[in-house]
C-alpha cells in the first residue's frame, strides 16, 4: 500500500502551477501540483534533482521587442530564429528547403516532465522540409529576449528520402535568469544524411532545457552533437528511434561545466528494428566546484537482431571540486547483438602537460592543446571548415574562461 | 675563461624520501659532446628531467646553470625558451595535437619567449621540409597526431626533427638509441651530428658504447650511485664496455 503524503510545493512549482493554468492547461498543472518536479527519486532526474535546482520561476514570456547580438553566427548558413517562442519572418530559403510553421510543438507524447512543459506551453513551431542536397548549413537561432522570462520553443524538421542537409542550432538570448524549454522533432527519411547540432550559449544565470528526438528511417545516416557551453543549469535530453533497417547514428556530446553551475545530458537511443547501428561518443569537462551528468541508455528491442552499438563517457576534470557523473545503461532484450559500453574519468596528464612545456609551450597553452586533443575526435567528423571553425570557437572561449 | 653552456654544481635530488642524485659536478663548455655511461637506476635519467625542469623532484642541494644564469626557479617551458632541449627517452604520445601544429606552437612559443616575431607559414613550411627529409620523416607522418602510432624508430627521428626546428643551445639526449635499428641508428647520429657547432653542447646519455660510435664524444662521464665517478676521454666509453660498470662502483665504495 503506497501511501500518498501531499507534496510541499517550492516558490516555483507554485508559480509553475498558476502559469499552467493561466494557459488554460489544467491537466498539467494538476500533474505538477500532486507530484511537483522530479526529485531525486524519479530514476531519470536522480543526478538533476529539478526541485531543488530550480530556484524560481520567471513569468511567462512576452513576445520579444528587441534582439541581443547573435552569439554564434555560422558564417554561410542560411539563417532562421525563434525569439520568445515565436517564429520569425526569415529570407528566401535556399533550394531544397520548405520554411513553414504549425500551432504546439512538435514533440510526441512521451512521459516526461521537460516534454509535458514544452507541450504545454510552446505555441508555434517551426516546420522545416529538406529535399535534395542542401548546399548550406541551416542555423536555427533561438533566443530569449528582454526580461527573465520561462519561454518555450519548438521545431520540426523532416529530411525528405535522400536528402543531405546540415542543422546548427543555438540557443542564446539576453542576459537573464531565463527558463528556456526548447524542443525538436527531426525525422530522417530513407537514406537521409543530416548533421544535428546543437550549442547551448545561454546566459550564465539562465536555465536550458532541451529535448530533441530523433526518428531514423531505413538506410538514413545521423550524426548529432549537443554542446553545453552556456545556463547556470542545463539539461539536454536526446531520445532517439531507429525505425528501419541498416540506419546507422553517431550520438555525441559535450558536456562543459563551470564553477556552481550543474550541466545535465540524458540520452535514450532505442534499436526498435534489426541491423542498425549506433555509436555513443560523450565527454565532460568540469571545473571550479561544478557538476557535469551523463545519462545514456541504449536499448534493443527483442527482435532487432544484429544490433551494434558502443558507447563512450570520457571525463576531464580540471579541479579536485569538481564532479562528473557517469550512468551508462543497455538494455538488450534480443540476443544477437554487439554492444558496449566505457566509461573513464581523470586529469589532464602530467606527463603530456611536461612534454609540451619542454618544448618551450607555456602551461596555459599545453592545457589548451591537450584539452583540444581530446574533443578532436567530437569537431573533427563535421563537414565544413567555417562550421568546425565555429564550433572550435565556442570551445575555445570556453577554456580561456578559466585557465587555472 | 668562456662561460659553460651548462654547469652543474653538486647536484643533490631527491624523490620521495629517497636520494637520487648525490653531488653531480658537469662542465659542458660551447661546442664539446659529453657523454654520461652508467648502468640502469645510476640516476641518468634522473639528471635530465632535472634539467628539462620535471616537477616531482626535489632538489636539496646544489645548481644547475645555463650559458651561467641558474635555471632551477624555471618552468620547463621557460629552460627550452632559453635554449635547452631534452630528447626523451620515451617520447610521449599526444592524441588530438597534429604534429605540426605542434611543431609551430613550439617553435612560435619559444621565438615569443624570447621577443622575435613569429614564423610565417611558408618559412615553417620550408624548415620542416628540410629537416624532414634529411632524417626520413614524410608530411603523412607529420599530419598524424603527435607520436601516436609512431614505431620506436620514428619517435626518436620525430625528436630529433623537433630538436633541428627548435636549435638550441643545449640538446640533452636521453637514451636516444634505445629503440633503434642500426639503420635507424645512423640517420639519428647523423641528424645529431649535422647539429655540432662550436656555440651547441651536447649531452648524450646512453647505457652502450654503440651510439657513441656515431656520436664521437669529447669527454665521457662515468655514472654510478646518483654522482660521476670517473671521467675521460673517448676511450674511457670502450674501457667502460670491456670491463663492466662493477670495477668503476668498487672505486667508490
Amino acid at each position: 500500500m503506497r501511501q500518498t503524503m501531499p507534496v510541499r510545493l517550492s516558490t516555483a512549482e507554485e508559480t509553475l502551477i498558476e502559469q499552467l493554468k493561466s494557459l488554460g492547461n489544467e491537466a498539467e498543472a494538476e500533474r505538477i501540483s500532486v507530484a511537483g518536479l522530479p526529485t531525486r527519486r524519479v530514476e531519470s532526474y536522480h543526478y538533476t534533482d529539478l526541485k531543488t535546482l530550480l530556484k524560481a520561476m520567471p513569468p511567462l514570456a512576452a513576445p520579444a521587442n528587441e534582439a541581443s547580438a547573435p552569439a554564434l553566427r555560422v558564417p554561410g548558413a542560411y539563417q532562421l530564429m525563434i525569439a520568445n517562442g515565436a517564429v520569425q519572418s526569415a529570407g528566401t530559403a535556399p533550394a531544397g528547403v520548405i520554411v513553414e510553421t504549425s500551432e504546439g510543438t512538435s514533440l510526441s507524447t512521451r512521459d516526461d516532465v521537460l516534454v509535458h512543459l514544452n507541450g504545454a506551453m510552446a505555441k508555434q513551431s517551426l516546420n522545416l522540409t529538406l529535399e535534395g542536397t542542401v548546399d548550406c548549413p541551416l542555423q536555427i537561432d533561438r533566443r530569449i529576449e528582454g526580461a527573465a522570462a520561462h519561454s518555450a520553443s519548438s521545431a520540426r524538421v523532416f529530411v525528405a528520402d535522400n536528402a543531405k542537409a546540415t542543422i546548427i542550432e543555438t540557443c542564446s538570448g539576453s542576459k537573464a535568469a531565463h527558463v528556456g524549454n526548447h524542443a525538436s522533432y527531426v525525422s530522417l527519411g530513407k537514406n537521409a544524411t543530416l548533421t544535428h547540432i546543437t550549442v547551448d550559449l545561454s546566459a550564465e544565470e539562465a536555465t536550458h532545457f532541451s529535448t530533441t528526438e530523433y526518428e531514423l528511417a531505413e538506410g538514413s545516416k545521423l550524426r548529432s552533437l549537443v554542446i553545453h557551453a552556456g545556463a547556470d543549469l542545463a539539461r539536454s535530453q536526446v531520445f532517439a528511434r531507429f525505425a528501419g533497417e541498416g540506419a546507422h547514428a553517431d550520438f555525441t556530446g559535450l558536456n562543459m561545466v563551470d564553477d556552481g553551475q550543474h550541466r545535465d545530458i540524458t540520452l535514450d537511443v532505442h534499436h526498435a528494428v534489426p541491423n542498425t547501428t549506433s555509436k555513443e561518443t560523450f565527454k565532460q569537462i568540469a571545473r571550479g566546484r561544478s557538476k557535469a551528468v551523463f545519462q545514456g541508455r541504449i536499448v534493443v528491442a527483442r527482435d532487432a537482431q544484429k544490433v551494434d552499438g558502443k558507447m563512450m563517457m570520457q571525463g576531464l576534470m580540471l579541479s579536485d571540486e569538481a564532479q562528473i557523473l557517469s550512468k551508462p545503461e543497455l538494455e538488450i532484450y534480443a540476443d544477437d547483438v554487439v554492444c558496449g559500453h566505457g566509461s573513464t574519468c581523470g586529469h589532464i596528464d602530467e606527463v603530456s602537460m611536461f612534454y609540451l612545456m619542454s618544448r618551450g609551450i607555456p602551461k596555459a597553452e599545453a592545457q589548451v592543446m591537450l584539452v583540444r586533443g581530446f574533443l578532436e575526435e567530437l569537431i573533427e567528423p563535421i563537414e565544413g571548415d567555417e562550421l568546425r571553425e565555429a564550433l572550435n570557437g565556442v570551445i575555445e572561449g570556453w577554456l580561456q574562461g578559466g585557465i587555472q | 675563461m668562456t662561460t659553460p653552456i651548462l654547469e652543474v654544481r653538486d647536484l643533490h635530488v631527491r624523490v620521495e624520501d629517497k636520494d637520487i642524485l648525490k653531488g653531480v659536478n658537469l662542465v659542458l663548455p660551447p661546442g664539446e659532446v659529453h657523454a654520461i655511461m652508467g648502468r640502469n637506476g645510476s640516476g641518468k635519467s634522473t639528471l635530465s628531467y632535472v634539467l628539462a625542469g620535471k616537477e616531482d623532484y626535489e632538489i636539496t642541494g646544489g645548481d644547475i646553470l645555463l650559458d651561467g644564469e641558474s635555471i632551477l626557479e624555471m618552468e620547463p617551458d621557460e629552460r627550452a625558451a632559453a635554449g635547452l632541449f631534452l630528447a626523451f627517452q620515451y617520447p610521449v604520445e599526444v592524441p588530438g595535437v597534429a604534429t605540426m601544429t605542434f611543431l609551430k606552437a613550439a617553435i612560435n612559443a619559444q621565438r615569443k619567449a624570447r621577443g622575435e616575431a613569429e614564423v610565417t607559414t611558408p618559412e615553417f613550411m620550408r624548415l620542416v621540409k628540410d629537416a624532414g627529409s634529411r632524417l626520413n620523416i614524410d608530411s603523412a607522418m607529420l599530419k598524424r597526431p603527435l607520436n601516436v602510432g609512431f614505431s620506436g624508430g620514428e619517435k626518436k627521428r620525430a625528436e630529433i626533427l623537433q630538436m633541428e626546428l627548435l636549435q638550441p643551445k643545449l640538446c640533452v639526449m636521453d637514451e636516444t638509441d634505445s629503440g633503434l635499428d642500426i639503420d635507424a641508428l645512423q640517420v639519428v647520429a647523423n641528424g645529431v651530428n649535422s647539429m655540432r657547432s662550436s656555440e651547441r653542447s651536447m649531452l648524450v646519455i646512453t647505457h652502450y658504447q654503440r651510439l657513441l660510435n656515431h656520436i664521437v664524444p669529447d669527454v665521457v662521464h662515468v655514472f654510478s650511485d646518483g654522482k660521476v665517478v670517473e671521467s675521460g676521454d673517448k676511450s674511457l666509453a670502450l674501457e667502460l664496455e670491456a670491463k663492466g660498470y662493477a670495477a668503476y662502483e668498487k672505486d667508490v665504495a
